[in-house]
């Protein structure tokens, strides 16, 4: 599916409300972090760059996709039951006992390739599905959405070694770099500045873009698809909370829940605000 | 001073588990393509034979514990076989939030073989020896836990891994250990132990491994009292293993391991629940870390594993 950008803006609006009253209606969840990825995901399901079939998530060629921030997870559930992986009723059940829709997205979710939660597995996982792809010689791509957080983790690194010495260019990884973690922004809680540089020594493709311009960010991903040898990392700028303006960079709403007061600010501006 | 306290002086072989495995996973992965072998940098020459042979299906993940786990989850997860190899402690602990959740979580069937258990690196130091891997792997639900004791059951367990897609952490002794199971149909793994010395008195020892063979040295040579059994599957316990051990008045148990939830601790739980409830007496290493040299006997008999005074003591 590739929708022209008129349409992908509108799918911008549409997800950030969706999030929003998913977990709003279940009281957990991580607002924030799900809102700074939405141009990320909506890039990768309606870009026309993630391979998968309408209602058939287990597609055996399907291309594989981890949200490895698996806090923001159920950012994409509302994409998922979109393309009738799941009921759309299960929205309105996350994070209850009679759904199955989960706070951090797990395998046993139509649609999640992997279980996450904890920091940089993923990427580990991925090289799994890289390399048996390639052994399988199918043309099959494993996109990630990491957040920045995970790149303290060492077993990431140990991963984007692997990755690199082994070809695997069919990953793809995208850094929702919203630059915000629990206690702070990374940089002054620990530099992981230069990040570009420091993919590229491990022989990454890195590109850098705008993590709210759909422009920039299909742009990269093509870039990506054409396949040279090595594994690829878009690092994508982004403002956590992004849609809601009490929200957007301030360090508190990585997992705290708006009063009534700040739910009805939040509802008008992600009718107005999202826009890019 | 060094007490060596007995050789095993009926060896008949001088095959080194970790070969046997490999040289039997070998023959299978020739025949199928979806059998990948992964390690963090261990070797053998069996695996040296298995990397040039089948250079696709061998893996060198890096000297990366962490990521090799849920690298490998991740070719299961695309219905892959897999076997990892590395040196038991890093194995293990090293690597046991990615063995939580990229494995145990999403029940993934990844093989963990991990050699030199114990204090199998002798004089290594405590870096090197694994004192309480039972205890932390056995917590998982979906894991099987197995202790070969020489290499036919070793083989045995290879032709299981190949063909029985499961979770299971295999614990390779460093040693060449003599034959246990010259009969290989006493290997019965749904059993998960073996009585390979029947005693006159209702006493019994359950260990397995290394310390197997010690006390099946010491009972033959002189205390023909007790019974040995090899209890090789610490988990899952079977039920007729539960029901076995009741016929007898004392039951001790020895392990290579601190004692706090080792293997006399899921006996005791087991019983525990059944409401079968037995007075065990749990022989294991002293609660220290062991930092001295002089081998792994005598690092044995000086941490609380002098297999003679436990014999001599218990056989009052």
């Amino acid at each position: 599916m590739s929708l022209n950008l008129s349409d992908l803006k509108k799918k911008s609006f549409w997800l950030r409300k969706e999030i929003f009253e998913m977990v709003i209606n279940c009281g957990q969840g991580h607002i924030a972090s799900a809102l700074s990825q939405c141009e990320i995901v909506i890039s990768l399901f309606y870009g026309g760059i993630l391979r998968y079939k309408k209602g058939d998530p287990s597609w055996i060629d399907r291309d594989r996709l981890i949200i490895s921030k698996g806090h923001s997870a159920m950012g994409i559930y509302p994409i998922l039951s979109d393309i009738k992986y799941f009921d759309k009723g299960e929205l309105s059940k996350y994070g209850s006992p009679d759904g199955i829709l989960r706070i951090y997205g797990d395998k046993s979710i139509p649609g999640i390739d992997s279980t996450s939660g904890s920091l940089s597995q993923a990427p580990g996982i991925a090289c799994g599905f890289g390399l048996a792809a390639k052994n399988d010689n199918k043309d099959i791509n494993s996109f990630l959405v990491l957040s920045d957080g995970e790149h303290y983790e060492g077993s990431l690194w140990e991963s984007a070694m692997f990755a690199s010495h082994n070809k695997l260019d069919n990953l793809i990884f995208i850094v929702d770099r919203n630059k915000q973690i629990i206690l702070g922004k990374s940089e002054d809680c620990l530099n992981l500045e230069p990040l570009d540089e420091k993919w590229r020594s491990f022989g990454w493709n890195v590109h850098k873009v705008n993590g709210h311009d759909y422009g920039e960010i299909l742009d990269a991903l093509d870039k990506c698809l054409d396949k040279n040898g090595k594994p690829s990392v878009i690092i994508a700028d982004t403002i956590k909370g992004k849609g809601v303006s009490y929200m957007e960079d301030v360090t508190r709403w990585h997992n705290t829940m708006p009063n009534e007061k700040e739910i009805k600010i939040a509802r008008k501006d992600l009718e107005t605000n999202c826009i890019i | 001073m060094k007490q060596n306290y007995l050789d095993f002086n009926r060896s008949t072989t001088n095959h080194y588990m970790r070969d046997v495995f490999i040289d039997s996973v070998y023959e299978y992965a020739k025949k199928n393509k979806d059998l990948f072998f992964t390690t963090p940098d261990m070797g053998a020459p069996s695996l040296d034979k298995f990397r040039e042979k089948l250079p696709n299906q061998f893996i060198h993940s890096g000297i990366c514990e962490q990521h090799m786990i849920s690298m490998a989850a991740g070719l299961t997860l695309m219905d892959k076989k897999i076997i990892c190899y590395a040196m038991a402690p890093f194995i293990t602990s090293r690597c046991y939030e990615q063995i939580k959740c990229s494995v145990a979580a999403m029940e993934q069937p990844v093989n963990l073989v991990g050699i030199g258990v114990g204090l199998g690196y002798a004089d290594a130091g405590p870096t090197h020896y694994t004192t309480e891997d039972i205890a932390t792997m056995r917590v998982f639900p979906n894991i099987e836990i197995i202790t070969p004791a020489d290499e036919v059951s070793t083989k045995i367990l290879a032709e299981d891994v190949v063909t029985n897609d499961k979770f299971r952490f295999i614990r390779l002794d460093r040693d060449v250990l003599p034959i246990i199971y010259d009969k290989a149909e006493n290997f019965d793994l749904k059993r998960g132990f073996y009585e390979v010395v029947k005693g006159k008195k209702k006493k019994c020892i359950i260990t397995c491994g290394y310390l197997l063979h010690k006390s099946r040295e010491i009972i033959e040579q002189k205390y023909n009292d007790f019974t040995l059994v090899d209890l090789f599957k610490i988990k899952p316990l079977s039920e007729e293993f539960l029901d076995y051990i009741q016929q007898f008045d004392k039951i001790i148990t020895i392990e290579e391991q601190w004692t706090e939830g080792g293997f006399g601790s899921c006996i005791l739980e087991a019983l525990s629940d059944l409401g079968k409830t037995k007075k065990i007496t749990r022989y294991g290493l002293k609660k220290r870390f062991i930092f001295e040299n002089g081998g792994r006997d005598h690092l044995l008999n000086t941490n609380g594993l002098n297999l003679f005074e436990i014999f001599k003591n218990e056989n009052n």
